[in-house]
């Protein structure tokens, strides 16, 4: 397996203000992070930081050279002003691959086409990103990720706003994507369900404890710290 | 019919004019779908009045004496300066710690206003002229301008093809274009020095409150028509032509302010448009 990610006693946080520090994290090609923690807990700042958006206030942030990222951010962010096309959207997740001012080629169009279809999406291709429901929001955030064809793909909890039925539908495209691809996945999700059913290793972040624990699922999964961590009598079964 | 066959036979009176109109219309209404998607529209606001007190300062300074200095920066070339330095900081200064950005630039837009208004009051052709500089001429352009603003339009048009998705992308998804190592910054600066040229050429020639309207009403007009961003830019294009051109005729044959008359014609077209979109609905 490739090493995508090092990062070597990383603090993390805004403005000089440290949320978390001492974080130590490897990830590597084919596996599935799932990051989990209350509100408020530091899980975007951290993925900010792996995505090099934010700088970490200490320590180091190793990336593999020319690593592409595929970003699945809230979809709420965007701004419901602009009428966007499903299309559009999905051209811009090829974006990483094409520099500026430089069009795209056929190829990538192909890609991008490809994109649309295997997210399930190609009867919203025309459609407004604004018009769709949180579900099929997410498919075509997710269409336009892998457009980028990733060696990293990073989800800002992808479920947040969609039913039980969308979440499993998005849960197994996400799934799918990752094994078929082979690529790496970092997930942030406030269903521990979710995230225990689909990754094989596991971040665990407070910022009000300064509380960081990463590792492979079965470690981090023990019910008991998992329960102290949230505070709650859990059942992952 | 009399109306329109004198306005005919006066084409040598209009013709310079309603060029300089067209183009204005046209990459306004181009670049204003920008200023509105970005909710800049105030920005822009800011700058128009920032051009204008440019405009004000530089016949202030020639009124006052200081015509060599004029000479060497005259009313357009301060214009620029002015409005490039706020549209610079606009572009690279976006959290004001403590107030909100809108507050700064409500800032830019009073002091700006009461600035020509004082400069107005000082330079020696006195109120006439700063009217003009603010509401717009009918009767007559620079000649330079002639030429000045259909390069400069034609010139704003080929950068903005050359870097259209990357404008797009910066402006709708700004995370993501840092993420893929767009130059994010260099980007929006050159988005917004592109608005902020048009901004100073177009208020010198035509004043401040028609190249506000041309650069807000179109736009919004043609967001409510049409839901294909590449439709929205062309028929923001159209609509500010037709508000331009339509509003200098009548403004040419009623005897109105002719920016008044602009910024009428193209409200109404955002009545239009907003009439169009109820009854499909």
């Amino acid at each position: 397996m490739t090493k995508l990610i090092k990062l070597e006693n990383v603090a993390i946080g805004y403005d000089n203000q440290t949320f978390v520090d001492s974080i130590n994290l490897s990830i590597e090609s084919n596996q599935f992070w799932g990051v989990l923690g209350p509100n408020g807990s530091g899980k975007t700042t951290l993925l900010k930081t792996v995505l090099s958006l934010i700088p970490p206030l200490k320590g180091q942030a190793l990336i593999q050279n020319e690593l592409v990222f595929g970003y699945v951010p809230q979809n709420e962010k965007f701004d419901p002003i602009f009428p966007i096309s499903v299309y559009e959207l999905v051209l811009m997740g090829r974006y990483s691959r094409v520099k500026p001012a430089s069009r795209l080629s056929r190829v990538d169009k192909e890609v991008v086409e490809k994109s649309i279809e295997y997210a399930g999406i190609s009867h919203l291709r025309d459609r407004t990103f604004r018009s769709l429901s949180g579900g099929e929001k997410q498919r075509s955030l997710l269409a336009r990720s892998i457009a980028g064809e990733p060696d990293l793909l990073v989800l800002d909890e992808p479920t947040a706003s969609v039913d039980m039925k969308g979440e499993l539908e998005i849960m197994q495209l996400v799934k799918e994507i990752q094994s078929q691809r082979k690529l790496a996945v970092i997930m942030v999700s406030h269903f521990i369900n979710t995230i225990s059913e689909y990754s094989d290793h596991i971040i665990l972040i407070d910022k009000d404890s300064n509380f960081f624990e990463a590792g492979e699922k079965n470690k981090i999964l023990d019910k008991e710290d998992l329960g102290k961590f949230f505070g709650l009598n859990l059942n992952l079964n | 019919m009399e109306i329109l066959s004198e306005f005919i036979n006066s084409y040598f009176l209009w013709r310079d004019p309603m060029i300089v109109a067209a183009f204005t219309g046209a990459i306004c209404g181009f670049l204003g779908v920008y200023v509105v998607l970005r909710r800049i529209i105030f920005v822009s606001a800011t700058l128009t009045q920032i051009s204008s007190f440019g405009v004000a300062l530089s016949f202030y300074l020639e009124g006052i004496g200081l015509a060599v200095f004029s000479s060497l920066i005259g009313p357009f070339a301060l214009s620029l300066i002015l409005t490039m330095i706020a549209a610079g900081f606009y572009a690279l200064k976006r959290d004001f710690s403590r107030i909100s950005r809108e507050g700064v630039i409500a800032f830019g837009f009073l002091a700006a206003s009461g600035g020509v208004i004082i400069l107005g009051d000082r330079i020696a052709s006195g109120v006439h002229d700063i009217a003009t500089i603010l509401f717009g001429s009918a009767v007559v352009v620079d000649p330079i301008d002639v030429y000045l603003i259909p390069g400069i339009a034609v010139l704003v048009f080929i950068i903005h093809l050359l870097f259209y998705k990357d404008f797009i992308f910066v402006s709708f998804d700004t995370e993501s274009a840092r993420l893929f190592k767009y130059p994010v910054r260099r980007l929006n600066t050159l988005l917004l020095i592109t608005v902020a040229l048009v901004v100073a050429v177009a208020t010198r020639a035509m004043g401040a409150l028609p190249v506000f309207a041309l650069l807000a009403l179109p736009p919004l007009a043609s967001l409510y028509i049409t839901e294909n961003l590449k439709l929205v830019f062309l028929l923001s294009v159209i609509f500010g032509i037709l508000s331009a051109v339509l509003g200098y005729f009548f403004s040419f044959v009623l005897s109105m302010p002719t920016g008044a008359s602009i910024a009428v014609t193209a409200s109404a077209f955002f009545i239009i448009a907003l009439i169009w979109r109820e009854i499909k609905q």
